[in-house]
């Protein structure tokens, strides 16, 4: 990539005496600048580190558990509903209250992370590196690996993600279909969504390789004898990476809704795995009485999206300086 | 003696309801939405009442609400509209198929059946057409009833109801084209019912105009007599129904008349749909202008009943709770409404005692729970309270100890409250050391389950079902066992999982039923008898099949007299418990909410359900 090599490089005709008078430039490799202007991104940073503070508790999810003093996600006490069986709010044992089985709405919380994490990241991963060979073989190849490659793409856009999950719920949820292969749960939510959003990848990525294919620089390997294979993935694929890196952060969060949704309607994650879309709709008939058991979880999933969407932004700018915002 | 294959039982159905109505869909958008604006409205607050555990109280106790059993049954002001919030649409309006609680609201307002319970019984049923109590012959093979005269239908019928019209009801209930539900259990015994396909029974005989003979072909008259509260022994008129039930199905319920004191509001060739009713938005009864009040034992205050469908429960109730001249209509209260009654509208909240059971079925067909004590032990370690409190803690249920609930004949003789003495049965909020003690019985030494293996647990989605499964799944783990748990729709969960054996569920966490009558054959034999273990629509959800329990079954079918009959099948609650069967856990009370002008009547014997011919305004 030649991103900021006019930035050090003198301009011709200027004196190379001008560059010894300027001793401290020294050439920024294209990561060094990405940083540098992300770094000014006060949004973005602040949105990285709620992200990366995420992803560590998640990880350390039981630690941080033990070290809040929390009940586990799982321990069960009814002794901490009211009269009425509704479940009690926040207090010091429980800062975000607890549900209807008295189970601590915060360490569900944690817990959940786990989950809308796995599903974002490998999710995005799996789609990400399906749409990226899909497009790169599409554009590369054009012709009738082009249309085959872009009608099965359009098939696949038009499933139903959410009608699908519902049917797949429902048909498979005890003993599961196709002799038990799939089964509800993350790993079947983390395919349906891997499936479902590939294509958007393959179809941005075809549209860069159409234009990148007939660059010089590809013009110039093939004459060096270069194969397809090797263009593909060792030229035109580094060219291409920063716009798949932004629109990969961006499908971050369309997942982990995907994933909140499903659990909502019933059909993703199960009970007694913590998910946070599972306990809005958990919450939902008992809202009047106990807020807490949406709001906390709601807020969790609201700050987790928001912040993988203002760091898509900030990633964006960062690595194409002229689409500002 | 046995339920339908093809439909459940009207306790399942209200499971169905209950969940379909505690579940909708919802956008996650929203939610997120929803969140944002409680956040900003903190001023929802938070509940900060103590907790406390559920006690075992009188189990016919309302815990000082008005309840079917303390509730004025006389001085009604006469008069007045009555306007009724129904989340969900009937189910039938014929009452010869209807068989779930909402619908026979309207049913036993607008027809009569033989005999009838008043709104303070479930046991002790009250000559309706019928003139006096059935007479039965000492052989038990003959019922006889005399008719009251004077009944007339509604228009545009007219006429006076006479016995070949009560033939015509039951008759028509073995018909394909009316399917009733319940026809082969309590009428199939009538002489020709066990292969009646809706033609004349032989086992009818019609003496005058107003009588008419029953003939057995087994000597169960006094159970059958019971059944004749049922819905399917109120009159129908041959002449006008005949051409409404030869299609199939058949739609004489958009054109039925009625006996009792109010009738779907109909035009003058007697169409109700699209006059009275409008299927999924409203139902409209009227007075029956030929209802004679001096035959009848009902008040009947009200001049008409608008019941409007469709809506969410929780947004139902609170206009009702902020409404005045208004009732509910569901098959139950949520939680967080009963809740807010409780704290906030005391007055305008009744508890129905006696509104059925729920326990947990472990199939006994199959390993693990094959192992009599393995069910014992997760029986033993089971916190029933735990369980209850997530139905709406000890205003609204009773920890159950056996099968036959309160208000069912048998259920003191079986040992009331505390149930029968058994050491699992003992601790109601579960004993780890009793449960250890039968796991070590059932061959495991650790007292934890070292069997391997998965063992598969489907619940009901929706609370509080979905709360009693994972309570259910949480104590299965604890045991050692290695569950699959899956929640799926009520619906579903019942039709596809626990209903049907070939599946081999191992657990149903919550399985709910109620009697249909006074009789505790009605609780007992079809659940646990192994003779009606049906490949689909099973309601013998632990699959058990004991030969000495089917054989005292068998025999306590015949038993005579009511206190006989109550401490037979007493004993065989106490098998079913000695055996541990299934692990009951809850004994039911219904909360209804009514407007602030409603001095509502529930009825004892339909889970506490509205009763439209005994509420009146204030």
């Amino acid at each position: 990539m030649s991103v900021g090599a006019a930035e050090v490089l003198p301009a011709p005709g200027e004196s190379s005496e001008l560059l010894e008078l300027i001793p401290d430039i020294a050439a920024r490799s294209p990561f060094q600048l990405f940083w540098m202007r992300l770094r000014r991104d006060r949004v973005a940073m602040v949105s990285l580190a709620f992200i990366v503070f995420l992803i560590i508790v998640a990880i350390a999810a039981p630690l941080v558990v033990k070290l809040l003093g929390l009940p586990g996600p799982y321990v069960q006490n009814l002794n901490l509903t009211d009269s009425f069986g509704s479940p009690l709010g926040p207090s010091a044992a429980h800062p975000f209250g607890v549900d209807q089985l008295g189970e601590d709405v915060m360490s569900r919380v944690i817990y959940g992370a786990r989950v809308s994490l796995e599903v974002g990241i490998i999710g995005t991963g799996i789609s990400t590196l399906i749409g990226v060979v899909v497009g790169l073989l599409a554009g590369f190849y054009r012709g009738w690996t082009d249309t085959l490659l872009m009608r099965v793409t359009d098939v696949v856009l038009s499933i139903p993600i959410l009608l699908l999950g519902l049917g797949i719920g429902a048909a498979c949820s005890v003993h599961g279909c196709i002799k038990g292969l799939i089964q509800p749960g993350l790993s079947t939510i983390i395919f349906l969504i891997s499936l479902a959003t590939w294509p958007y990848m393959a179809r941005i990525v075809r549209g860069l390789v159409l234009s990148l294919r007939e660059r010089e620089f590809v013009e110039a390997a093939r004459a060096l004898g270069a194969s397809d294979t090797r263009i593909m993935f060792r030229e035109i694929l580094p060219n291409i990476t920063a716009p798949v890196l932004v629109y990969a952060s961006l499908q971050i969060p369309v997942n982990i809704l995907i994933e909140a949704a499903l659990s909502f309607l019933g059909v993703g994650i199960r009970p007694p795995t913590a998910s946070w879309g599972q306990m809005v709709s958990s919450a939902t008939p008992i809202f009047t009485t106990a807020w807490w058991y949406m709001v906390f979880p709601g807020a969790a999933l609201l700050l987790t999206v928001l912040a993988f969407n203002l760091l898509g932004d900030g990633l964006r700018d960062a690595l194409n300086p002229r689409s500002a915002r | 003696m046995r339920a339908s294959k093809k439909r459940p039982h009207r306790a399942i159905i209200n499971e169905v309801r209950r969940q379909i109505s505690m579940r909708s869909i919802r956008t996650v958008a929203f939610s997120v939405m929803t969140c944002v604006l409680a956040l900003a409205l903190s001023a929802c607050g938070s509940s900060s009442s103590s907790s406390s555990s559920s006690a075992n109280s009188n189990p016919l106790s309302s815990s000082g609400f008005p309840s079917p059993l303390n509730q004025s049954l006389t001085g009604g002001k006469k008069g007045g509209r009555l306007e009724v919030l129904d989340e969900t649409d009937f189910e039938h309006l014929d009452s010869g198929i209807a068989y779930y609680s909402l619908d026979y609201e309207v049913v036993f307002a607008t027809q009569r059946p033989l005999y009838s319970n008043k709104p303070n019984t479930a046991t002790e049923a009250s000559p309706d057409m019928a003139a006096a109590p059935p007479e039965i012959s000492p052989d038990q093979k003959t019922v006889k009833v005399k008719l009251k005269e004077g009944i007339h239908y509604s228009p545009p019928v007219n006429r006076e109801v006479t016995s070949e019209d009560v033939a015509y009801a039951i008759e028509r209930g073995a018909n394909p084209n009316v399917a009733n539900p319940y026809f082969k259990s309590y009428y199939g015994v009538i002489e020709g019912g066990a292969t009646a396909t809706g033609g004349p029974l032989k086992g009818i005989e019609l003496p005058n105009k107003h009588e008419i003979v029953f003939h057995l072909s087994e000597p169960k008259a006094t159970y059958f007599a019971s059944a004749l509260v049922m819905p399917l022994s109120a009159a129908v008129p041959k002449e006008y129904a005949e051409k409404f039930d030869k299609n199939k199905p058949s739609n004489y319920a958009a054109h039925q008349v009625a006996t009792g004191p109010y009738m779907y509001k109909n035009d003058k060739n007697g169409n109700v749909l699209g006059v009275g009713y409008f299927p999924g938005k409203s139902l409209t009864l009227v007075r029956n202008p030929n209802w004679n009040a001096a035959t009848d034992f009902r008040p009947a205050y009200l001049d008409e009943i608008f019941i409007h469908i469709g809506g969410k429960n929780t947004v139902l109730d609170r206009q009702v709770l902020e409404g005045n001249d208004v009732v509910n209509n569901e098959p139950a209260t949520p939680q967080s409404i009963l809740k807010l009654a409780v704290q906030q509208y005391k007055g305008q909240l009744e508890v129905s005692p006696g509104a059925g059971a729920h326990y947990i079925s472990l199939n006994s067909h199959t390993a693990p729970f094959k192992n009599e004590d393995l069910r014992k032990a997760v029986w033993a370690a089971m916190d029933r309270t735990a369980l209850d409190k997530a139905r709406g803690g000890s205003d609204f249920t009773n920890v159950a100890t056996h099968f036959l609930y309160p208000t069912t004949p048998g259920f003191e003789e079986s040992g009331g409250l505390a149930g029968p003495k058994f050491d699992f049965n003992e601790h109601l909020e579960g004993s780890t050391a009793v449960a250890e003690k039968y796991m070590k019985l059932a061959g495991y030494p650790s007292g934890k389950y070292t069997g391997g293996g998965t063992i598969t647990v489907v619940g009901a989605t929706g609370s509080p079902s979905e709360e009693d499964a994972e309570i259910v799944n949480q104590t299965l783990k604890n045991l050692g066992f290695n569950t699959k748990f899956t929640l799926v729709e009520s619906s579903i969960a019942y039709s596809k999982y626990c209903n049907v054996p070939k599946e081999e569920i191992n657990v149903c966490p919550s399985v709910g039923w109620i009697n249909d009558f006074a009789d505790p054959q009605t609780t007992l034999n079809i659940t646990f008898n192994g003779k009606f273990i049906e490949p689909t629509g099973n309601v013998n959800w632990s699959q058990f099949n004991n030969p000495e329990v089917n054989k005292a079954m068998t025999e306590a079918e015949l038993v005579q007299g009511k206190a006989q009959r109550a401490a037979a099948w007493a004993k065989i609650d106490e098998k079913l418990v000695e055996h541990a069967a299934a692990v009951p856990f809850d004994w039911d009370k219904q909360g209804m909410v009514e407007g602030k002008g409603v001095q509502g009547v529930g009825d004892l014997w339909d889970v506490g359900e509205w009763d439209y011919s005994w509420t009146s305004l204030k």
